[in-house]
């Protein structure tokens, strides 16, 4: 078999893209109270943010603004997983019911074409309103702007983006060996919005498990910080992206393994 | 007259029941959930150098945030996914059809896994919490208030649910209304973040809403027993006027969007 190209997934994705989008903007009521709602959560979070700031002036040493900016960079290294990788939530009933048997028999990657059926549009509205937090909270901090500190950024927030899109796939995958495995889904959904608080607040413990076991921290904390403290910045944090790469791989490898393994529900 | 609600209370016990392992992991994810709360006002009060803020010191704010978390986990009923998805799928013409109010019928229908709720995750997280706090939760005539005040915040919830379950009728978007609940309701009832920090303009707002009576006003009546008899009474009241304006809204909103519905297919 001939082998596939990237020019050849593109095309392929543009295409399976553009259906899901027409077939969701025939409910336009939905799309716009959805696309409302996801930026309420956002406001809602950013208001509860201004209310502690309220009364306490810091939160271990970070004041609002830095805390603004964790939010932020929280909101747009998910919206990667929340546009593209959306499809996961439905894994768990598409597997229970049998229809995820359809995705073994095209002839390409079946990760691929599974993520590449449902494109969530309203994660857009939380990726506008997390540009708009992080650039209110970057001319507050009196940050630097220029192309380095730009580049930086992206860079900083493409390797956080991998660590939410790698534990969601984890987290769905589970549904290949456990039955009733929406917990494990929402559980990670739970945690995941702790991702925008310091992982230092959370005592000794629960930093190790978030740093090398279900490492939210490097959602926004840790990547975060090469902009805003890069003297006080630990080593480890400079090797977000490998790291990044390395545990989406491992999702990848976990998604892959449990689907092979699939045998169907035999109707 | 009761058996038919006594019924569909003990379907819903029964039915709640066989998910043993799902209500396990509801207790973990709540315990987890309290120790990250518990991290974060920590570290929060840590920043400053006095104990109490606004009245509240360290001890107050977990109480009132355990609590406020662990009464909502057993009031949800999930009432905007079932009627909106009845709605959906036009199931609704056939409960429409049964010998009772509707706004009874799923009710009744989702009461019993609130009384599931109440007795395997709230009194565990109510006597946990009593033991830990050692003293932070006062023992007297409040508990009698804060009990009947909860069941008001009970009804109260459901009503406000149920209104905005309505809505459904008039859009396909379950998600997207059921979010917007969530975010107002959350935050103006003082659940996220106890309404004795919102500044003053803000709490004004909140108090004259009904969404603080949900969490706020028990809460209030279980932490403060040097209340009189009459405030206490003034709090159940202001509920009790709110249960029957939002249940009269409730039930007129529904009447109206009703002549509207459209029911797809069936």
């Amino acid at each position: 078999m001939k082998k596939k190209t990237i020019g050849y997934y593109w095309r392929i994705y543009r295409k399976i893209i553009a259906q899901d989008i027409k077939s969701k903007m025939s409910y336009r009521a939905d799309f716009f109270i959805s696309m409302i709602g996801m930026i309420a959560t956002n406001v809602a979070g950013a208001i509860g943010f201004w209310l502690i700031f309220q009364n306490f002036p810091s939160v271990k040493g970070w004041n609002y603004y830095e805390m603004i900016f964790f939010y932020g960079f929280s909101l747009i290294s998910a919206t990667p997983a929340q546009c593209l990788f959306d499809n996961n939530w439905s894994l768990r009933i598409q597997v229970y019911s049998g229809d995820f048997i359809k995705y073994c028999f095209r002839p390409m990657n079946l990760f691929f074409y599974f993520m590449s059926e449902v494109f969530d549009i309203k994660g857009l509205g939380q990726l506008g309103f997390g540009i708009a937090a992080v650039a209110y909270a970057w001319v507050k901090l009196q940050l630097p702007f220029h192309v380095y500190s730009i580049a930086l950024l992206l860079v900083a927030v493409l390797s956080a983006s991998l660590f939410v899109i790698a534990l969601l796939n984890l987290a769905a995958s589970a549904c290949f060996w456990i039955v009733n495995s929406f917990f494990v889904l929402s559980l990670c959904n739970t945690l995941r919005d702790y991702a925008k608080y310091p992982v230092t607040i959370f005592g000794p413990v629960l930093r190790v498990v978030f740093t090398f076991i279900i490492p939210i921290a490097f959602m926004a904390y840790y990547p975060s910080q090469i902009i805003l403290r890069p003297e006080s910045v630990s080593t480890i944090v400079w090797f977000t992206p490998v790291l990044g790469v390395a545990f989406f791989y491992l999702s990848y490898k976990v998604w892959m393994k449990g689907a092979m393994a699939y045998n169907g529900t035999g109707s | 007259m009761w058996r038919k609600y006594f019924s569909l209370t003990r379907a819903g016990i029964l039915d709640s029941l066989q998910f043993r392992l799902s209500l396990i992991f509801t207790v973990v994810g709540n315990l987890l959930y309290l120790l990250l709360i518990y991290y974060l006002w920590r570290a929060i009060f840590a920043s400053v150098d006095s104990p109490v803020i606004n009245g509240m010191t360290f001890s107050d704010t977990m109480v009132y945030l355990v609590f406020a978390s662990a009464l909502f986990n057993f009031m949800e009923m999930w009432i905007v996914w079932t009627v909106g998805r009845e709605i959906q799928e036009g199931k609704i013409v056939i409960d429409l059809l049964r010998p009772m109010n509707y706004l009874t019928y799923i009710f009744f229908r989702g009461f019993g896994e609130v009384v599931v709720k109440f007795l395997l995750t709230f009194l565990p997280t109510a006597i946990v919490v009593f033991f830990v706090s050692d003293g932070a939760i006062p023992v007297g005539t409040n508990l009698i208030y804060f009990a009947i005040s909860v069941c008001f915040s009970l009804l109260i919830n459901y009503y406000i649910n149920f209104f905005v379950a309505t809505i459904c009728m008039h859009t396909e978007s379950i998600w997207g209304i059921n979010i917007m609940k969530e975010v107002i309701v959350g935050i103006l009832s003082g659940a996220t973040v106890p309404l004795a920090f919102f500044p003053q303009a803000f709490r004004s707002i909140a108090m004259v809403l009904p969404f603080q009576t949900i969490i706020n006003s028990p809460l209030q009546l279980l932490l403060h027993p040097e209340y009189t008899a009459v405030q206490c009474l003034q709090i159940l009241g202001l509920q009790l006027i709110w249960l029957v304006v939002l249940r009269l809204l409730a039930e007129w909103f529904f009447r109206v969007s009703l002549k509207k519905i459209t029911v797809n297919g069936g």
